[in-house]
């Protein structure tokens, strides 16, 4: 059995899943292994992911971490990503049938819509334009990049690709990311000294940038930084979002289904964490991962 | 809502007990004081009447060199109870908020938590490492750019990734910060001991990293963010002295062998010192590691808000013990920044 079968079919038992084998269940790694579900066409295992999702959808429109802790609430673009996979297109034969996750995507974009990082005045600290907005982790600080990230994605999966809220993330990304290329976890540039890239925030942060094409100089940098990267040793969460954010910009390496399975024989060998067996699976699907295509359409 | 299952009636910590016969005689002089007990607090008090807090400091120290006999030796001279450790939890916390793999000077050397794993585990206790960095979202990728995973996996460690634990509320004990509760992972709350093992270094916000401030990795990142942006808000030094006062009992092993200096705790130069600092007080601790890189203890306001509070920060209450810190002091290129600026005075 390949690794990809082995993960898919772990995911199947149980799709509601936390980070590790066992923690406990988890929004963020629930949506993903629905998304990688759907991806794989295995859409009924699916439901039971996106239903325990809707389950904990707040009145508000958000979803916190996991069922004890209703906020933070930074994966309610994850889960708005996951229903919107599940969604046929418009296109399609089923497109009639109506969505049972219209409503719940509906009302988390609409918090994703009303809610934005912390705004700070300009300063020669930072150096990055602290007065832009987009998603913070946590409600009531700043914005930072992997959050940004997911929240752009999601308003592009639920056609909100020109909003203001959706553009002002674009410019906080591009604005965020480093001279050379790729993105640190948080910050650009602190009391004039340029930071690090990380792999993990770089990958999602152009999986984000998928179609805006006219930073294609943005991207080709970002893109060089992940090449040499993903060639030295790697986690297989961070390959995996590399790997999806090079299939954004039409760059998948030949070596990619080699290096997941690498990665994922890995995962299964120890805890099995389905997590980062979830993110594998995703980037197998190089550009047709469900993040990325809901986010494209 | 889980409650935190630390009590004021918890044991006492092998120093504390150690200490017990000089607190119950100022404890009889303190019950004149009881209103004013009352009025601020019996876990504060607690902690004033445990001065002095003695430091251990071994110069010369090497990554290769004998680290289990210094760690061994440097917690029996603070009066460590070896034998409290049997069958006991004990969580070792190294720094590793955003490592990279030519960065040694960013980093707990593994070596050193190694070192202490073989020491508590030689002494019966049940090991974990555990860290939440702050500014790295794949904790693997942290473990592998540090080179942690490949020791781990060498000493069959376990490893709690503590941003990811479940992490249940516990009330914040030290209420200096507006914050009304932590959510401390179980692995944390769950141990018996909690070794901080910090590498030093200078800080571009508050002056210095040491054991203190390494606990920040004891929060959660995905309830507090990447980096934990809900203590930033909330006051650094102020959460700083929270989190130190909330968390079960720590002690406090310093990777002062390849220090950073300047622009840290992510962007300095390396520093070497050859030195491993080992106290039961991380305030303490902290205290002898300020006086070492050349800042007066009391204009780091994180210290300065422990005084008292959670330890000593003034050198006659902090018996020395191995070498003295004065003839090690190395004063650190610190950021020349107008917030920094008062740290020479």
């Amino acid at each position: 059995m390949s690794w990809l079968d082995e993960t898919l079919d772990r995911l199947c038992r149980r799709p509601v899943c936390g980070y590790y084998a066992r923690g406990p269940a988890a929004v963020e790694p629930t949506a993903l292994a629905a998304m990688a579900l759907v991806g794989h066409g295995r859409v009924e295992a699916a439901h039971a992911a996106l239903q325990w999702l809707a389950g904990l959808q707040s009145s508000r429109g958000s979803l916190g971490i996991d069922g004890q802790h209703p906020s933070p609430c930074w994966p309610t673009g994850w889960a708005v990503l996951a229903w919107q996979a599940a969604t046929p297109p418009q296109s399609s034969k089923d497109a009639r049938a109506p969505s049972p996750w219209s409503d719940a995507a509906g009302r988390a974009v609409a918090w994703l819509l009303a809610t934005k990082g912390t705004a700070e005045r300009n300063n020669a600290v930072m150096g990055h334009d602290t007065t832009l907005q987009a998603w913070p982790w946590v409600e009531g600080t700043h914005s930072w990049v992997e959050p940004s990230a997911i929240g752009l994605l999601a308003l592009k999966s639920s056609g909100h690709a020109d909003h203001p809220r959706s553009r002002e993330a674009v410019r906080l990304l591009l604005d965020r990311m480093l001279p050379s290329g790729g993105w640190n976890q948080g910050n650009k540039i602190v009391m004039g000294r340029v930071l690090r890239p990380q792999v993990q925030p770089t990958g999602l942060a152009l999986a984000a940038l998928a179609g805006e094409e006219e930073e294609a100089d943005h991207v080709r940098r970002s893109l060089g930084y992940l090449d040499r990267a993903i060639s030295a040793p790697v986690s297989p969460a961070s390959l995996s979002y590399a790997l999806v954010g090079m299939a954004a910009h039409g760059r998948f390496p030949a070596d990619a289904g080699q290096r997941l399975a690498a990665a994922a024989a890995d995962a299964l060998g120890h805890d099995a964490p389905p997590y980062p067996l979830a993110l594998a699976a995703l980037a197998a699907l190089g550009a047709d991962c469900p993040y990325l295509k809901a986010a494209k359409a | 809502m889980t409650m935190h299952p630390q009590t004021d009636e918890r044991a006492d910590t092998p120093a504390e007990a150690s200490a017990r016969g000089k607190l119950d005689r100022r404890a009889m002089l303190a019950a004149t004081g009881a209103a004013a007990l009352a009025m601020i607090g019996y876990p504060l008090v607690r902690r004033l009447w445990r001065t002095p807090q003695p430091v251990f400091l071994a110069r010369g120290q090497r990554y290769d060199g004998p680290l289990v006999e210094t760690i061994r030796d440097g917690l029996a001279a603070v009066e460590f109870d070896a034998a409290w450790v049997r069958g006991r939890r004990v969580l070792l916390k190294p720094n590793l908020v955003e490592p990279y793999r030519d960065s040694p000077h960013l980093t707990t050397h593994p070596s050193l938590v190694l070192a202490a794993a073989e020491v508590f585990r030689g002494w019966g206790a049940d090991v974990a490492v555990g860290e939440g960095p702050g500014h790295v979202r794949d904790t693997q990728m942290a473990l592998v750019e540090s080179g942690l995973e490949e020791a781990l996996r060498g000493e069959k460690l376990p490893f709690a990734d503590l941003n990811y634990d479940d992490a249940p509320a516990a009330p914040n004990r030290g209420r200096t910060s507006k914050l009304a509760e932590f959510f401390f992972p179980r692995s944390v709350l769950e141990a018996d001991l909690i070794v901080s093992m910090p590498k030093l270094k200078t800080h571009h916000w508050v002056g210095m990293t040491a054991s203190m401030k390494n606990l920040y990795g004891t929060l959660p990142g995905l309830v507090y963010g990447w980096p934990k942006n809900v203590l930033h808000y909330a006051g650094i030094p102020q959460t700083v002295v929270d989190i130190n006062a909330s968390l079960p009992r720590t002690i406090a092993i310093v990777d002062a062998i390849l220090c950073m200096e300047g622009d840290g705790p992510i962007m300095g130069t390396p520093k070497p010192l050859g030195l491993v600092a080992i106290g039961l007080c991380p305030t303490a601790v902290d205290a002898t590691c300020s006086r070492i890189i050349g800042i007066d203890p009391g204009r780091i306001e994180y210290l300065a808000l422990a005084a008292g509070k959670l330890g000593p920060i003034a050198d006659r209450d902090i018996p020395q013990r191995g070498e003295p810190w004065q003839g090690l002091v190395e004063p650190f290129a610190i950021v020349d920044v107008p917030h920094l600026r008062r740290l020479r005075g």
